[in-house]
């Protein structure tokens, strides 16, 4: 019995540092609906800064308190700045793009704090009144927990206070719901959206510091906290900061429950939950239908075909890629087949996200499933190479069957969470289902038939089914399917006025993605000779996303351009220290340069030559 | 001259819609840009307010070259624009939609209170604690005049106030720019039907393909037969 | 026989009833308008009828059938077109593939994979743009279209289907008087021609005295007045709640 409580206290005082870096990640959406991916990286700052500033002041609650606030301010300061130098800059760029940039400052800023802290987990000496316990009916209750669970409402409190009783929360309020009228009417949107964010980064940052006496700042706790405040503010409803508080007690406590319970599967259970919640009530638990941001359709340019210009370019490139094998050594050779497997990938990615308009967090499952059927096609049937090859779309397609069934009912950001917990889950059970998959080992020896077993026929091999495959797909885009998918996307209503069916052409969208992916990751496994876990992860997912928006994503030959430049980069830059930095300042660069990508950027720069010249 | 517009160029992209479009606006005087739909008249207010950039061209506020401003510089400094769209914020009551526009009196000028505002537009007085989404098309429209008028602006940018409503909120939105003019504001009405702006405006401007066409008074405008055919096909 | 037959429609939004029993019937190749003011019910009205919503109570029949609560894309495929009060078209797409799109649906043809889209039916789009008017702008992407135009093109979709009945919200909303008055006897004249239904609001008096044969009034739910304009026109009710000095 006594367990139970201490556990759910436990539970509730987890449930407290999660409000607050949902808080803040939900304000800041709210009103620059910016998805900010680099929230948890303002967590981590935070923690790290407390760790120095309490390590260095006496061991007194006072001071304490002081120290938290410093680390709560000076987070807020960064994240001020933060808003400033880059964001500012891009509230005008697609979501994605947004959310790429972010993604570039969690690796900017995981490589920063390496280098001013160092790779060891910090934790603070915890003096006795930390350590404390207060009796309360006989029960003792640790102290620290207990302030936790005060401060958790105390802050919504605070911030309900501060939404609704001030004109600073009502012009926020006004702006999450048309931020250009509210600049029409005389308001400084800059000022506005520089507080709002260092508000957010501050409760980020907060929340960093609190959590810091009962565990410790470390380099991993960036991406950890993202996902599960990612899951509150979804399970919450996004925007909604009553929400966002039950769904962090829900999540809190869950979590308490299951590491005591099912350690292993805990991350499972959360991801569960949320996709229940979700399926239930597909806006979350308080949240409303999202309104499209205004501005949001107007920066769709119509698709249109290549040229015949880049229809050239595009058949020379195929033909270096088909001749490469005579002149590139095995090592460009490898670097090569991977180019290859990841257009495949990232053009399956591209039908959902770009003419489906579904974005996905979790594109690495389909990846994955192909590859594992590859493996058990090989291992498991010890069938050759056409079986695999032709039992991996299958199964990632019947699996994207199954699961899009619920999904493609989302829309935005909350579909894009519900990809990214059945990936989560795919990984979960890959990493732990030991006998089948061979867990974090991998499966090994997934070989060719002898036929394609030296490289250059590997790589023909790959180049065929990879470049074919991507073909294919946009070559269904350009045929009334793809004209349906893109009507579904621009606007349902009117699509089902004239007769489509908006769920099953998302739907088949879904699935082709699914298979799309499934056969991409049947050739790596087949190229590799070995399937992981990692094929799942969400680093492979983020790949996928990278090189589809660096691409662009309202061109074509967007994903095929940022496959090739992403691997490129990749083998290039993924060498030597500190290669987060790099990839991260080149990813925010790019943005900064391209904010409708790479192909985007280049077909408006021909657009505009031909424009002159004619 | 309250408002001197010289010149004016702007588009989006690289589509040119509005290709050096002048006129003047008199403190205290109505006046209405007439033109088809697609002419260019919204683009001509959201040009004037800054939230689209104009390429050329100037644009005088009382004295000042507000052309090229930020939009909410030059809503402090004047200008109070109220969208075809209305854009209420939905979630907002409409009381607090009113707070949102409030800015500081400005001299010379009676200040706006939201009592005054429920004696100009009486229907919003009880719906003071409904949310934006809950009221009328007809409701909503009053609002963002409303809301507006909270800014104390010198000039007020109304597009197409009378557009999609009943005809009694109709004759309501023509009484409230009486009402207003009364009181000494300085309006640009952009509009489609000469039967509205012939009850409320003073003088003219006809706007075409990015250009101005036709400028005089109001009544010379209804008296010219040829004009208003070949401009207005009516 | 009536090609459209509503009864005794009701919906209601939380304690807000937007529709309480509205009947009505629209014959082949009649304009019927459906007048009122802002927040009268209309627009819930022609959802209820559209597959939008579905009513909580009363019933829809199409041509015989009831199609109560039949979801729009069945409705479309039955002929039933229509357009709404905020504009819904695609918005990445050009005009002409707009249309082709409409009628790439109607057709039963959105399944193919293969095919190029943009060389289907080229010549049926341009003869719908050219119908309503938008052959100049065939080219142009929806998203940049003036308010008006995009509901010329929303006519022109509705049309692809060669629909029955046409239910058109607000169809010359944001249109100078003299080309709302050109749209509705274009329309008036399919209705004519091809024996289509049409159900249409109107906020413009000229339109709908001009144009309808019959017009029903929408007040907080409910009808409060039908026959011919003539005597619609004439009703001191009318007058009170929604004319004015238009009358
Ligand atoms: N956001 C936009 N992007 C591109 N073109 C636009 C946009 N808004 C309007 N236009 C074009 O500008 C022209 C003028 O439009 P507008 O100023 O809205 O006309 P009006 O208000 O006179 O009806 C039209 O041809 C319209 O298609
Ligand atoms: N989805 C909705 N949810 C809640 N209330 C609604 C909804 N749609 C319409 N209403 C309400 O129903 C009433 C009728 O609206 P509507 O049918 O749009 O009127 P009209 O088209 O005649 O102007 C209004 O009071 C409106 O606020
Ligand atoms: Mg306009
Ligand atoms: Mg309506």
């Amino acid at each position: 019995m006594d367990l139970i409580f201490l556990q759910l206290l436990t539970g509730l005082a987890g449930a407290s540092t999660l409000f607050l870096v949902a808080a803040g990640l939900t304000v800041i959406f709210g009103v620059t609906r910016v998805v900010n991916f680099s929230h948890g990286s303002l967590y981590m700052l935070g923690a790290f800064i407390a760790w120095s500033l309490l390590s260095r002041l006496p061991r007194e609650p006072d001071y304490f308190v002081l120290g938290v606030l410093g680390a709560a301010v000076a987070t807020a300061v960064i994240g001020a700045v933060l808003e400033v130098v880059l964001l500012r800059r891009i509230y005008r760029a697609p979501e994605l793009l947004q959310l790429l940039a972010t993604f570039g400052v969690v690796l900017v800023v995981q490589d920063v704090a390496l280098w001013v802290w160092g790779p060891v987990d910090l934790s603070l000496p915890r003096p006795r009144w930390l350590r404390g316990a207060v009796e309360i009916a006989g029960l003792r209750f640790p102290f620290y927990d207990l302030v936790l669970i005060v401060v958790g409402p105390a802050v919504l409190g605070g911030l309900l206070l501060l939404f609704h009783r001030t004109r600073w929360g009502l012009l926020v309020r006004a702006a999450t719901q048309d931020r250009d009228m509210v600049a029409a009417l005389g308001v400084d949107q800059r000022v506005l959206f520089t507080s709002v964010f260092a508000l957010g980064a501050g409760l980020a940052g907060l929340g960093g510091a609190l959590a810091l006496p009962q565990g410790s700042a470390n380099l991993n706790m960036d991406l950890s906290v993202i996902a599960e405040a990612f899951v509150v503010v979804v399970v919450g409803g996004m925007g909604s900061l009553g929400g966002a508080f039950l769904a962090a007690l829900l999540i809190g406590v869950l979590q308490a429950f299951g590491i005591a319970l099912v350690p292993k599967i805990t991350l499972v259970l959360v991801f569960l939950v949320m996709a229940a919640v979700l399926v239930v009530r597909p806006h979350g638990l308080l949240g409303k239908p999202q309104a499209m941001a205004r501005g949001e359709v107007e920066a769709l340019a119509p698709i249109r075909p290549a040229g015949p210009a880049l229809q050239v370019l595009g058949l020379v490139a195929l033909l270096a890629a088909i001749l490469a094998p005579f002149v590139a050594g095995p090592y460009l050779l490898s670097v090569l087949t991977e180019a290859a497997v990841a257009v495949l990938f990232a053009a399956s990615l591209h039908v959902m996200m770009g003419p489906g308009g579904m974005a996905s967090f979790g594109h690495a499952a389909w990846f994955g499933v192909g590859a594992y059927a590859a493996a058990f096609a090989a291992k498991g049937l010890g069938a050759g190479m056409a079986v695999g090859l032709l039992l991996a779309p299958f199964a990632a397609g019947a699996l994207a069957l199954l699961v899009g069934a619920f999904v493609v009912r989302m829309s935005g950001v909350y579909l894009a969470m519900l990809t990214l917990a059945f990936a989560q889950i795919a990984w979960a059970v890959a990493f732990q289902w030991v006998e089948v998959t061979g867990g974090d080992n991998g499966v090994l020896g997934v070989w060719p038939d002898g036929w394609a077993a030296d490289k250059p026929t590997m790589y023909w091999l790959a180049l065929l089914l990879c470049v074919g495959g991507a073909l294919v797909l946009r070559r269904a885009l350009f045929a009334p399917f793809g004209f349906a998918l893109r009507a579904t996307r621009d606007s349902a209503l009117r699509a089902e006025a004239i007769g489509l069916d908006a769920h099953r052409l998302r739907l088949a969208a879904f699935v082709l993605a699914g298979a799309g992916a499934g056969l991409s990751g049947a050739v790596f496994a087949y190229a590799k000779g070995s399937v992981f876990p990692t094929y799942m992860a969400i680093p492979h997912s983020v790949d996928a996303l990278v090189t589809v928006l660096l691409g662009g994503v309202q061109t074509m030959a967007g994903p095929v351009v940022g496959a090739v430049t992403f691997t490129v980069l990749q083998s290039w830059l993924l060498m030597g220290d500190f290669w987060r930095i790099k990839l991260g300042l080149l990813i925010i660069a790019l943005v900064l340069a391209f904010p409708t990508g790479i192909a985007g950027a280049a077909s408006a720069v021909w657009d505009r030559w031909r424009g002159r010249a004619a | 001259m309250m408002l001197q517009v010289e010149n004016l160029h702007a588009g989006y992209g690289g589509a040119k819609i509005l290709r050096g479009v002048s006129f003047d606006l008199a403190a205290g005087e109505v006046l209405v840009l007439l033109g088809r739909n697609g002419a260019g008249k919204s683009t001509t207010i959201k040009a004037l307010m800054g939230l689209l950039r104009p390429t050329a061209g100037r644009v005088r506020l009382a004295g000042a070259d507000i052309a090229g401003w930020e939009p909410h510089r030059i809503a402090r400094a004047g200008l109070g624009w109220v969208p075809e769209e209305r854009r209420v914020f939905p979630e907002l009551t409409v009381a607090e939609n009113l707070e949102v526009g409030r800015r500081p009196a400005r001299e010379g000028l009676a200040p706006w209170t939201p009592e005054r505002l429920f004696a100009l537009f009486p229907n919003l007085a009880e719906l003071r604690q409904r949310p934006g989404a809950r009221i009328s098309g007809g409701e909503q429209q009053m609002v963002a005049i409303a809301r507006t008028l909270m800014g104390n602006p010198r000039v007020l940018l109304l597009d197409e106030p009378g557009e999609g409503l009943a005809p009694v909120i109709v004759d309501l939105m023509a009484e409230a720019i009486l009402a207003l003019k009364r009181e000494g504001a300085t309006v640009l009405l952009a509009e489609q039907s000469l039967a509205f702006a012939s009850r409320v405006a003073d003088r003219a401007v006809i706007l075409e393909t990015g250009r101005i066409v036709w400028d005089g008074a109001i009544d010379a405008l209804l008296a010219d037969t040829g004009a208003r055919a070949r401009h207005l096909q009516v | 026989m009536s090609v459209l037959v509503a009864e005794g429609l009701r919906k209601r939004f939380g304690a807000n009833e937007a529709v309480a029993g509205v009947s009505l019937a629209v014959e082949p190749g009649e304009m019927l308008a459906l007048i009122g003011p802002n927040g009268a019910g209309k627009s819930t009205c022609f959802n209820m009828l559209g597959g939008q919503l579905r009513p909580d109570e009363g019933a829809v029949r199409l041509g015989g059938q009831d199609v109560t609560g039949m979801a729009p894309r069945h409705l479309a495929h039955l002929g039933v077109g229509r357009t709404f009060q905020i504009t819904a078209s695609f918005a990445s797409m050009t005009v002409r593939e707009n249309v082709q799109t409409a009628l790439l649906a109607q057709k039963r043809q959105a399944w193919r994979f293969w095919q190029a889209a943009d060389a289907q039916h080229v010549g049926l789009a341009e003869g719908l743009l050219a119908r309503v008017g938008m052959a100049s702008q065939a080219e142009r992407p929806a998203g940049v279209l003036a308010y008006g135009d995009l509901k010329r093109l929303e006519l022109a979709m509705a049309l692809a289907g060669d629909p029955v009945l046409l239910l058109m919200d607000e169809p010359t909303a944001g249109m100078a008087p003299a080309e709302r008055a050109a749209l509705m006897a274009l329309v008036r004249g399919i209705a004519r021609d091809q024996g289509v239904a049409v159900l249409f609001t109107e906020h413009d008096m000229d339109v709908v005295f001009g144009q309808a044969d019959r017009v029903l009034v929408l007040d907080r739910g409910r009808l409060i007045a039908q026959g011919t304009p003539e005597a619609v026109r004439a009703d001191p009710r009318v007058r009170a709640v929604y004319l004015g000095t238009a009358a």
